[in-house]
């Protein structure tokens, strides 16, 4: 008899990737045909990454939020079953009620497992505005959910009249706000925001060193040299009052 | 009293040519005395020498509870009902602004004694193995400058630390960091003695060489005659490889039946080939358990322990029933619409895979549930529900 | 031993009885029950060994002679003695108040700096009142100290082992906080407390006993035999100047470790003074609570609001915010005596030592280089202009901060705006 016989599981962790896409009026015409197209392009690529990685099993939720927030299905769905809907635009920029709701749902009785049984998730945040509701109190709520706190947070600012401050304060750091300026570069850097984060969130860690954050940062970075009308936020050497201040 | 202890490389740390920084210890005393710990070395660069670190913290600990336990813990538990105390920031959550009590006091004076002689373990560790070429590559700059001038030294030794302590009259568990208690009683339940400390999340775990370490002990004790027929430390390579707590159990119900059935070394050779399996296909870190046991008690539990198992399986198949259920139901009241949305049709597409996955799983599940009854047989057993409740420390299962 | 139960009526001595409504908590000694005194809610400790009766006649003086502060949660009736035992009953202490313990191990802690010296100078008055009406403490630990986070104030509780100097309760207090000499056997004393003082006072601050250091933890079990060398025979101040064998220890005594060293260096010198061997083994050389308080009140003194970022922080001899680093202004003074009072808009200033702020530093409402001072006692100031004229400043008024104005407060203190300019 072994002692991992058929009555014991050995199930494989699981990492999921929230979209918040921002479906405001200001996304209307090409900016939510670039965000529907991408994002459906890339389940498939993040279905590859969950099928080779004996790690962990990727699973994804959507939300978007306008005047309204709405979740695209009630639960997180396994990459490969993920089927995306197109999301239309329209409305006002409702980012607080989004974060309270992200909130809401990054708890054992919302999406999430036991800590055990996961990976930190991964959060990628699209807006091309700035937010219409109470922002703040919605944003330090999430900021105080352990599961945000843990999260690769990544943002995309499409076009100048995003408010990267605010996509700052989500992401927690100004290197993880990436600015797009046109609608290629837009699907470009959604495609690789969204497999970077799954290839590096979905791995067990032994670094330890640097976050999964700066990891998918830092290979984005790289990646956006070679996106035109891609950029990323100029870095500041900060790392003697972030570590070992916990 | 029987012990078991063992500790393997991870899967990753094979892989990145790292040593394993997990360290177990167990031992069952003359007296009939026993205690086992586990500790885990933090991995990171920063912390190159976390294996050392751990195995000081359990050299460290165990002299420092065997005197605990020589001089005062009689005096001090006997008697006591089972009580669990959380850290310190878990009793401001709490509210918790009670009179310090003599055992707090004293639990306290335990833990301090286990930091600082740590901290002059590694101060020497260190003063007597200078950083070598070796252990530099890969570092920061800044951080061979502080070893160096012994500044954080600790940092680089940190680990985390379980304990179990067992004595005929009284028993004590206490742990910083992360890794799991479990503790299996008598009924054949399983439960979680030492309060979690929710510090501990995913890849942050709270350490020996923090800051506040002292504030940062969690600890249970009983003395009213009562103990646990097995407890097992796991190190979080363990906890992460099965998600569940009820999961993990039920692993350590398979090592208690194991030793039940062949015994001991038997047992053990078991658990030698399997961690290293585990780490494998769960967390691909490094393993470790530590146990202390009752054999007779084990033996005489076995059934009980089937039982729970049995228990588990049969509401994982009612879980799974009510899953295909829902599916059937969405499946009818969309087959019949005649010009079907695309919403309808994903729904569909949904129900059916979910369908399919729940009756794979159902069926996977009742040949457990066959097997199980067969072993239960093998006992002479038939099943029944009359299994006593536990209500120590955090249920499980 | 009898416990009480709810309606349980006990007769006092001052006629009249109490009704027992419910337990509040119980320790070695007794009990306390939550009673109603004709209608008042009041708090009940009943014995559960009655002491003898020289214990009895003492609280019968104690409460004859009223309490020495209003710190003390003194006995204000005695009850007659049955059902084998005897009791006092007390006012009860508000919900807002919380033990000292729970300072000690950060459960709770002072929501200011301004908290932390009202509190301070509230434990030293409480002592020298006391020693001023003749008693002793006897039995002084961190359970006896309630406090208020939010503005420092403090009741002293379990006052049965006051006694008169000289005398012993009976009842042995902790060696944590017994002079090194009563730890040794000896009577405990006024002396004795002035140590018990300084003890308390040193953990109020620095959130870490004096003696507890390397040396006490190094040991898994405190034992009888430990606590009588750690505490008594072989206690060494863990900053001890000479002796380095008990400094604190990392993830231990992080407390200490960290508030030492930002603390402001009177406070420093003082408890190296205080806790030196000399000292130690000579009780009367101790420090008496007037002079505690001086300590406290210079301290308080130099303690400021940032104008920058509004937050409090200690002037030595950097005029920088701790908080935010910035350079504050620190020349504009009020002397007071040797005392210099650092004025800088927001700063509350305390005349006296009564924990009230008696004046507030606010900025002028037209010309920002110039600050008022506003009377916030309940007395008029006088004061006098550099050219002789005498004016009146009634309570909730304002006057300049001119340099050369001669101030008389309420009647008693006398002091004056100098402008410091060599710092």
């Amino acid at each position: 008899m072994s002692l991992l016989d058929e009555q014991v599981s050995v199930p494989r962790r699981t990492m999921t990737l929230f979209f918040l896409i921002d479906t405001s009026g200001s996304m209307e015409g090409n900016k939510i045909g670039a965000v529907n197209d991408a994002v459906a392009n890339v389940l498939p690529m993040l279905d590859e990454i969950s099928a080779e990685n004996p790690d962990a099993e990727i699973k994804v939720a959507a939300l978007e939020f306008s005047s309204g927030v709405n979740w695209l299905y009630s639960e997180p769905k396994l990459a490969s079953d993920f089927v995306w809907q197109d999301v239309k635009a329209g409305g006002l920029t409702s980012l607080g009620a989004a974060c309270v709701e992200l909130s809401t749902k990054l708890s054992r009785s919302g999406y999430m497992q036991s800590a055990s049984g996961s990976f930190a998730p991964a959060i990628i945040l699209l807006s091309d505005g700035g937010p219409t509701d109470d922002y703040e109190s919605g944003l330090s709520k999430l900021k105080s959910n352990n599961w945000f706190k843990a999260a690769i947070k990544i943002a995309i600012a499409i076009g100048d009249d995003a408010d990267k401050d605010v996509l700052k304060q989500f992401s927690g750091n100004s290197e993880a706000v990436f600015t797009v300026h046109n609608i290629d570069a837009l699907k470009q850097i959604i495609r690789v925001v969204a497999v970077t984060s799954s290839q590096i969130g979905s791995k067990s860690s032994t670094a330890g060193d640097t976050t999964k954050q700066d990891q998918v940062i830092e290979e984005v970075r790289d990646a956006v040299e070679n996106i035109q009308g891609a950029e990323a936020a100029t870095a500041v050497d900060s790392s003697s009052y972030d570590d070992d201040w916990d | 009293m029987d012990s078991l202890n063992f500790s393997c490389q991870g899967e990753s740390h094979i892989a990145a040519g790292k040593v394993c920084q997990d360290y177990s210890y167990s031992k069952v005393y003359k007296n009939g005395n026993a205690t086992a710990i586990v500790c885990d070395g933090h991995g990171g660069k920063r912390y190159f020498r976390s294996d050392i670190g751990a195995k000081i913290a359990a050299e460290v600990t165990e002299r420092k509870v065997k005197t605990f336990i020589d001089e005062v813990g009689l005096s001090l538990l006997k008697n006591k009902p089972f009580t669990q105390h959380g850290t310190i920031s878990e009793q401001i959550t709490n509210q918790d602004f009670d009179k310090t009590s003599d055992i707090e006091r004293a639990f306290r004076q335990l833990f301090g004694s286990i930091i600082y002689e740590w901290n002059a373990e590694v101060l020497a560790h260190a003063t007597h193995n200078p950083i070598s070429e070796l252990e530099k590559e890969g570092l920061e700059e800044r951080w061979i400058k502080e070893f160096e001038a012994n500044i954080n030294l600790e940092k680089v030794y940190g680990c985390t630390l379980i304990v179990y302590a067992y004595t005929p009259e009284f028993w004590l568990a206490f742990q910083i960091g992360d890794g799991k208690c479990f503790a299996c009683d008598s009924s054949g339940n399983w439960s979680e003695p030492i309060p979690w400390d929710e510090r501990c999340f995913l890849n942050k775990t709270t350490s020996i060489c923090d800051s506040g370490a002292i504030d940062e002990f969690r600890y249970c004790y009983e003395g009213n005659g009562q103990s646990p027929i097995a407890v097992i430390l796991g190190s979080d390579g363990i906890d992460d490889s099965f998600g569940s707590e009820e999961n993990q159990a039920n692993f350590y119900v398979q090592i208690l039946k194991s030793i039940a059935k062949s015994g001991l070394d038997a047992t053990l050779s078991e658990v030698e080939t399997t961690l290293p399996q585990l780490s494998k296909i769960g967390s691909q870190d490094d393993m470790s358990i530590a146990m202390i046991y009752d054999s007779d008690k084990v033996k005489s539990t076995t059934s009980k322990m089937i039982k729970w198992q049995i228990g588990n399986v049969n509401r994982a198949i009612t879980e799974e029933s009510i899953k295909i259920e829902k599916a059937n139901k969405i499946q009818q009241s969309l087959e019949s619409v005649e010009h079907p949305t695309r919403q309808n049709m994903i729904d569909l597409q949904y129900a059916n895979a979910d369908e399919k996955r729940a009756i794979e799983a159902r069926t996977k599940l009742q040949g457990r549930l066959d097997a199980l009854l067969m072993e239960l047989g093998d006992y002479g057993f038939t099943e029944d529900n009359s299994d006593l409740e536990n209500d120590k420390g955090a249920k499980v299962g | 031993m009898a416990e009480l139960k709810k309606g349980d009526k006990v007769t006092l001595t001052s006629g009249g009885y109490v009704t027992i409504d419910k337990e509040l908590g119980r320790g070695g000694q007794g009990i306390v029950y939550l009673v109603d005194l004709n209608g008042e809610k009041k708090a009940l400790k009943w014995y559960l060994n009655a002491p003898d009766d020289k214990f009895y006649k003492n609280l019968e003086h104690n409460i004859m002679s009223g309490p020495p502060s209003d710190a003390f949660l003194w006995p204000e009736h005695l009850t007659r003695k049955g059902k084998g035992s005897y009791g006092y009953v007390m006012r009860l202490r508000p919900q807002n108040y919380f033990e000292f313990g729970n300072f000690l191990l950060a459960k709770k802690s002072f929501r200011s700096y301004t908290a932390m010296l009202a509190a301070a100078m509230k434990i030293c008055n409480g002592f020298m009142m006391l020693h001023r009406c003749g008693y002793s403490y006897q039995d002084l630990n961190d359970g006896n100290f309630f406090i208020d986070p939010n503005t420092g104030d403090v009741l002293i509780c379990d006052n049965d082992n006051v006694m008169p100097q000289g005398e012993k309760s009976g009842i042995m207090g902790k060696a944590r906080y017994m002079a090194p000499e009563i730890v040794a056997g000896g009577i405990p004393d006024k002396y004795s407390d002035r140590f018990s003082l300084s003890v308390i006072l040193f953990m109020l601050f620095y959130a870490n006993h004096p003696f507890e250091g390397a040396k006490v933890v190094a040991c898994p079990c405190m034992t009888e035999t430990f606590e009588k060398k750690f505490y008594g025979t072989e206690a060494v101040f863990i900053y001890d100047q000479a002796d380095k064998s008990n400094l604190p220890v990392r993830g231990i005594h992080q407390n200490v470790i960290r508030r030492w060293p930002a603390f402001p260096a009177k406070l420093r010198e003082t408890f190296i003074q205080e806790f030196s061997h000399e000292k130690l083994k000579n009780p009367n050389t101790r420090m008496i609570e007037s002079l505690w308080e001086k300590l406290i009140a210079g301290i308080r003194d130099t303690l400021v609001r940032c104008p920058h970022c509004g937050e409090e922080t200690f002037i030595e001899d950097s005029s920088k915010c701790m908080d935010c680093g910035k350079d504050i202004d620190t020349s504009r003074r009020l002397k007071i005596g040797s005392r210099s009072v650092i004025l800088t808009k927001g700063t509350k200033a305390y005349i006296d030592n009564d924990n009230k702020a008696d004046a507030e530093v606010v900025a002028h409402p037209n010309d920002p280089t110039k600050l008022l001072l506003k009377n916030l006692s309940n007395s008029n100031w006088t004061a006098e202009t550099p050219s002789g004229k005498i004016k009146v400043v009634e309570p909730h008024n304002m006057m300049p901060v001119n340099p050369g104005i001669k101030i008389t407060f309420s009647n008693t203190h006398k002091g004056e705006f100098i402008l410091e300019t060599n710092k």
